[in-house]
C-alpha cells in the first residue's frame, strides 16, 4: 500500500466543507490579476543580463561575463580565486558543447583533482563532492529578477554538486536567462501537462547559503557553499 | 514538544516577557529589519496589492478544493515511488514515522526546520523510538542544544544573543572560540556536516506541495533542507494538509510572496522541489521517500468562518509588525504559533481552554491585516474569537459581563447616558487630584499603574452645546 | 452644507474642548452644525471585547440618532471606523442592514471630511510650535486616512512639523485592551512616549482622543514636558 488512510481523510474534509468529495472536474479559476507577468516584460536578453548582474550584488555573488572563447580562461581564474585544488562538475552534454572535457583534462594534468559526476561511480560522487573545493554546473534556466540559477538535477547533475563543496560556480548561457521564476515554473507546468516527468529535484539556487539566525546578523555560508560566482556566457542563440 | 509551550499562566508569561530586556531589544531590532525588508520588496514591485490579491485567490481556491488537490498530490507522489500516509492526528503521524524509523533500524535522524513537526511533537516520538534527532537549521539547532522552544516561526532563536549561544555551544559541544556570529556558524557547519553525512533518515517539513506533479518544496537560506533531502537514503516529509498549491504556476506566486513577506528577499538562497524517490542512475537523493499529510485539527476549521486562517503560508509578516509581540516576545503566547496568526490559530488547533487569553493579546491595531501576503482577516478573526469566548463558551469573567450589560443599558438610553455624562466628574472626584487620576478604581487600576488618567471635563460637550444654542456661552 | 456632529462618548465626557473646536472649524468653513442629542456611544468597547449583542444595542441607538442627518462628522478615526463597520455587523438583518449602510456611507472623520468631501487643505489657522503626529491605527488602517491630517497640519501657519519614529506602531490604547492587558499596554505606551521624546517636539498631535489620553497620561506620569493636542485644537487655533 503506497497510499494509506486517504479516503477516510478526504471524505472528512469534504464533509466539513459541506459537500461531496471532489475527485474530478476542478479547474483553476481565471485569476483576477496576474502581476507576475509584468516583471521585466519586453526587456532584451542583454537588458536581462544587466538586471542579473545588478542583483548579484544583493545576493553576495560575483558576476562575470564572457563568451565561448573566453570561458575557459574565466573559469580557470575563478577556480584559482577559490583556491580550488579539487573540482566536481556536472557531466551533461554541455561539457562537450563548451569544450569543457578538454579544459578539465588539462586542469587535471596540472594537478587539480577533477571529478565529473558519473552514475557508475555511485556513492563516490557524494564523497568527492563533500570534500571538493569547487562545484560547477550549468544553469538550466536563469532568473534575472532574483539572480537564481535553476537546476534540473539528474544523473548527470547530482544535487550535491551545487551543495556540498565550499564554493560554487554556475555557468549561465545567456539564452537561459528569463525575467523571473514565473517563466521557469510555467515551463515545468507545461512539460508536466505534456506528460513529461519533472526532475526528481528542481533546485532554485540563489547565491551562496546564508543565515540570519544569530542576532539577525547575516552570515554568508552556512551549510551550503560559502562563496558563489556566476559566469554568463554569450552563446549563439540570441 | 507540542503546540503548547510551558506551563506558566498567561500573566506570568507576559511578565517574564516584558522583563527580558535583551529579548525585547532583539525583537525590536529584528522587527525593524523584517519590516523594512518586506516594505522595500513591496515598493519595488509597485503592484504589491495585486500580488496579495492573487495570493488570496489562489489560497481560497485551493482550500475550497483541498480534497481534490490532496488526492492529486498523493497520486503523483505515489507514481514517483513515494509512500503517502494521511494522518488524522498527531499520534497517527508520529506512530507512522516511528515505524519507518524502526523498520530502517535508524540510529540518527537529521531534520530541517518544520513547524508542523514541532506542533505534533515529533522529536519526542523519534527519541522514544530510539533515534538520535538532530535539528539542522542553525536556529533550531541552538534551541535543541539548549532545550528551549522557538519564539518566532521564521527565526526561531530570535530571543537568544550571541553570548548565550556561545555558552550553549561551549557547554554542550566543547566550543572554545569567540561569540562572533561567523565563528559560531562555522562551528555549526562543521558539527552538522558530520550529522548530515552519517544520518540514516532525513525529515523535513514542507512549504508548498505541488499537486499536479507531487513536488514537495522547501524554502531555505542555509541549505540544510537540501542536505536533508540529498544525503540520507530514507527521507520523510511531514506537511500540514493545507500547505498545497494546484500547479507549478501557483508555486511561483506563493513562493514569491513568502520570501518577500518573510525576509524581504526576492527568493531565498534555496528553493528546492523534490519529487518522490531518486531516479535510475541518480546517486544522491532518497531511495525511499515518505510523505505524511497531517490534519491534527485543521479539518475542523474548514467550512467555518475561520477557514481563511488555513490560508497562512507561515511568513510571520504579521508577527513582525505586531506591537504586542514586540513587547512580550514569542514565549509569552504559550504556543509555538505566536503573534496575530498564533492568536488566531492556537485556539482553533489547541482549544480555547488552553489558549483563551490569546485573542485578547492584541490591541486590534490592524497592522497584521495590512501586511498579510494572502490577506487573512486576522483582525476580524481575533474579534470573532472574542465573541465566541464570550457568547458561546461563556468563558468571560463575571465582572466583565456585568460591566458590558451595564454598557448596553447605558448606551441604548440617551437619558441614562446624559446623566452619567454630567455625573462622571463628580463620580471620579475621590480619585482626582489636579485634574488627574493617578490611582484609579476598578478597571482604571491597571491603567493608572503605569500612567495617569485625566479627570473628566468640567462640562460635558452636550451641555455646552445646549447652552451655546441658547446663546448662553462663547468659547 | 448640513453636518451632524458625532461627538464620541470619550470627547463628550472627557474632552469636550475637542467637540467645541470641531464645531467651530466646521462652522468656519461654512457648514451648519447640529448635534443630535439621541447619540451615545458607537458600541466599540463592547464590540471589540466580543459582546456582540450588547454592542448592537448601542449601534441601534446611533442609527436612530443620525437617521435624518445628511453628513455625520466626528473627531475620531476609531469611532467613525466603528460606524463604517455597521453594515458588516448587521449583514442579513432585515430591519437594520439598510440603516447601517446609510449611516456608514454618510459618516466621516473630521480631517477626512475637510479634505476629501469639502476639498479644504488649509483651514486658515495659526499655531506656533514644534509638532509631531501619531497616526492612530483605526484612522489609518480601517478608514485608510493617511495623508489628510498631515496635509492639514502642514498648512497651519507656524507649525514646525517633525516626523514621529516608528509612527505606525500602536500606542497601546486599544480600548478595553488597556484595561485587560494593562501590562502590555503600559509597555507599548512607554515605547511610544520614548519616540515622542526623540522628536523633541513640544506637542504631540493625534486624531483620536483615546490614544492621546493614553500617551498623554504616560508622559504626564513620566514628568515629560510634552503637551498632547487633538488635531482639531491645532486646526482651530488662531495667533
Amino acid at each position: 500500500m503506497t497510499i494509506q488512510n486517504r479516503d477516510s481523510f478526504l471524505d472528512n474534509l469534504a464533509a466539513n466543507l459541506g459537500r461531496n468529495r471532489r475527485t474530478e472536474g476542478v479547474k483553476r479559476p481565471k485569476w483576477s490579476v496576474q502581476p507576475q507577468y509584468e516583471v521585466f516584460t519586453g526587456l532584451s536578453q542583454d537588458e536581462l543580463v544587466e538586471k542579473l548582474e545588478e542583483h548579484c550584488k544583493v545576493i553576495h555573488t560575483e558576476f562575470k561575463r564572457t563568451d565561448r572563447d573566453g570561458l575557459h580562461k574565466v573559469l580557470k581564474e575563478t577556480i584559482d580565486g577559490f583556491e580550488g585544488k579539487s573540482v566536481v562538475s556536472a557531466s551533461d552534454e554541455r561539457l562537450q558543447q563548451y569544450g569543457l572535457n578538454d579544459f578539465y583534462k588539462s586542469l587535471g594534468e596540472k594537478g587539480t583533482e577533477i571529478h565529473l559526476w558519473d552514475e557508475s561511480k555511485g556513492e563516490e560522487n557524494k564523497v568527492f563532492a563533500e570534500r571538493a573545493d569547487v562545484g560547477i554546473t550549468f544553469s538550466d534556466i536563469t532568473l534575472a529578477e532574483s539572480g537564481t540559477v535553476t537546476l534540473f538535477n539528474n544523473k548527470y547533475n547530482g544535487r550535491s554538486i551545487s551543495l556540498l563543496p565550499k564554493t560554487y560556480i554556475a555557468i549561465i548561457p545567456k539564452s537561459t536567462i528569463v525575467p523571473r521564476m514565473t517563466q521557469a515554473t510555467k515551463l515545468i507546468h507545461e512539460r508536466n501537462l505534456e506528460g513529461q516527468d519533472v526532475s526528481s529535484c528542481v533546485s532554485f539556487v540563489t547565491g551562496p547559503s546564508n543565515s540570519a539566525d544569530i542576532e539577525m546578523n547575516l552570515i554568508v555560508g552556512v551549510h551550503g557553499p560559502i562563496k558563489a560566482t556566476y559566469i554568463v556566457v554569450d552563446d549563439e542563440i540570441n | 514538544m507540542s503546540m503548547k509551550i510551558g506551563h506558566a499562566p498567561y500573566k506570568e508569561r507576559v511578565q517574564e516577557g516584558v522583563e527580558n530586556d535583551f529579548m525585547r531589544q532583539a525583537v525590536a531590532s529584528a522587527q525593524g529589519r523584517f519590516r523594512d525588508g518586506r516594505q522595500k520588496q513591496a515598493d519595488e514591485l509597485g503592484n504589491w496589492e495585486d500580488w496579495r490579491q492573487l495570493g488570496s485567490e489562489i489560497r481560497t481556491h485551493t482550500l475550497e478544493n483541498i480534497d481534490y488537490y490532496l488526492q492529486m498530490l498523493s497520486d503523483n507522489v505515489s507514481k514517483r515511488g513515494g509512500k503517502v500516509f494521511f494522518a488524522q492526528t498527531a499520534e497517527e503521524a508520529n506512530e507512522y514515522v516511528q515505524n519507518v524509523i524502526k523498520k530502517k533500524n535508524a540510529k540518527k535522524v537529521v531534520k530541517s526546520k518544520s513547524m508542523v513537526t514541532e506542533e505534533i511533537g515529533l522529536n519526542e516520538a523519534l527519541q522514544e523510538a530510539g533515534a538520535d534527532v538532530v535539528e539542522s537549521d542553525l536556529g533550531e539547532w541552538i534551541l535543541q542544544l539548549d532545550e528551549d522552544p522557538p519564539s518566532h516561526i521564521v527565526t526561531p532563536a530570535l530571543h537568544k544573543n550571541k553570548e548565550q549561544i556561545r555558552e550553549t555551544f561551549a557547554q554542550k559541544r566543547g566550543y572554545d572560540k569567540s561569540d562572533s556570529p561567523e565563528e559560531l556558524a562555522l562551528f555549526a557547519r562543521e558539527q552538522l556536516r558530520q550529522d548530515f553525512l552519517s544520518a540514516d533518515v532525513g525529515i523535513t517539513g514542507c512549504n508548498f506541495a505541488v499537486a499536479e506533479s507531487g513536488a514537495i518544496t522547501f524554502v531555505t537560506n542555509e541549505g540544510n533542507a537540501r542536505m536533508v533531502t540529498s544525503l540520507p537514503d530514507t527521507q520523510i516529509s511531514v506537511m500540514g494538509m493545507e500547505r498545497l498549491v494546484p500547479t507549478w504556476e501557483e508555486l511561483d506566486v506563493l513562493t514569491s510572496l513568502l520570501t518577500r513577506a518573510a525576509v524581504g528577499q526576492k527568493l531565498t538562497s534555496y528553493v528546492t522541489s523534490i519529487t518522490g524517490t531518486r531516479l535510475e542512475g541518480e546517486t544522491d537523493g532518497p531511495e525511499e521517500y515518505h510523505l505524511v499529510i497531517v490534519d491534527n485539527g485543521r479539518s475542523k476549521i474548514l467550512g467555518t468562518e475561520f477557514q481563511e486562517a488555513l490560508h497562512c503560508i507561515r511568513c510571520a509578516a504579521c508577527i513582525n509588525v505586531c506591537p504586542v509581540y514586540r513587547q512580550v516576545g514569542g514565549h509569552a503566547y504559550g504556543s509555538i504559533y505566536p503573534g496575530p496568526i498564533g492568536a488566531v490559530l492556537s485556539p482553533l488547533l489547541g482549544g480555547y481552554e488552553e489558549h483563551k487569553e490569546l485573542p485578547y493579546a492584541s490591541s486590534l491595531c490592524g497592522a497584521c491585516n495590512e501586511v498579510c501576503p494572502v490577506k487573512i482577516p486576522l483582525h476580524e478573526q481575533l474579534i470573532r474569537h472574542r465573541q465566541i469566548i464570550v457568547e458561546e463558551k461563556g468563558m468571560a469573567p463575571k465582572a466583565e459581563k456585568l460591566a458590558m450589560k451595564g454598557f448596553a443599558a447605558w448606551a441604548s438610553s440617551p437619558a441614562a447616558y446624559k446623566m452619567s455624562a454630567a455625573a462622571a466628574r463628580t463620580a471620579l472626584k475621590p480619585w482626582s487630584k489636579d485634574e488627574n487620576i493617578t490611582n484609579g478604581p476598578g478597571p482604571l487600576k491597571g491603567w493608572t499603574e503605569s500612567r495617569d488618567f485625566p479627570a473628566p471635563a468640567k462640562q460635558s460637550f452636550r451641555s455646552w452645546f445646549k447652552e451655546r444654542q441658547k446663546g448662553g456661552v462663547a468659547k | 452644507m448640513k453636518v451632524s456632529l458625532f461627538i464620541t462618548c470619550l470627547c463628550d465626557i472627557m474632552s469636550s474642548n475637542v467637540g467645541k473646536d470641531t464645531v467651530e472649524i466646521l462652522e468656519r468653513v461654512g457648514c451648519e452644525v447640529d448635534f443630535p442629542e439621541l447619540q451615545t456611544c458607537c458600541g466599540q468597547p463592547a464590540y471589540n471585547s466580543g459582546y456582540l449583542q450588547e454592542s448592537k444595542k448601542a449601534m441601534k441607538q446611533m442609527m436612530k440618532a443620525f437617521k435624518d442627518s445628511e453628513y455625520v462628522v466626528g473627531p475620531s478615526g476609531s469611532c467613525v471606523g466603528m460606524l463604517r463597520e455597521y453594515p458588516e455587523v448587521f449583514k442579513g438583518d432585515p430591519e437594520w442592514e439598510e440603516e447601517a449602510k446609510k449611516l456608514a456611507n454618510k459618516s466621516y472623520e473630521i480631517t477626512q471630511f475637510l479634505v476629501d468631501v469639502l476639498g479644504i487643505v488649509d483651514v486658515g489657522s495659526t499655531f506656533k510650535g514644534k509638532v509631531t503626529y501619531h497616526p492612530s491605527c483605526h484612522m489609518t488602517r480601517i478608514l485608510g486616512i493617511k495623508e489628510q491630517p498631515i496635509e492639514l497640519l502642514k498648512n497651519v501657519q507656524g507649525v514646525d512639523f517633525v516626523e514621529l519614529p516608528i509612527k505606525e506602531d500602536c500606542c497601546g490604547f486599544g480600548g478595553t485592551f488597556a484595561v485587560k492587558n494593562s501590562v502590555i499596554s503600559g509597555e507599548m505606551v512607554e515605547e511610544k512616549s520614548r519616540h515622542v521624546t526623540e522628536t523633541e517636539a513640544e506637542y504631540l498631535v493625534g486624531g483620536d482622543m483615546g490614544c492621546l489620553l493614553n500617551i498623554g497620561g504616560k508622559m504626564q506620569r513620566e514628568g515629560k514636558n510634552v503637551k498632547v493636542a487633538h488635531i482639531t485644537e491645532i486646526l482651530n487655533h488662531q495667533s
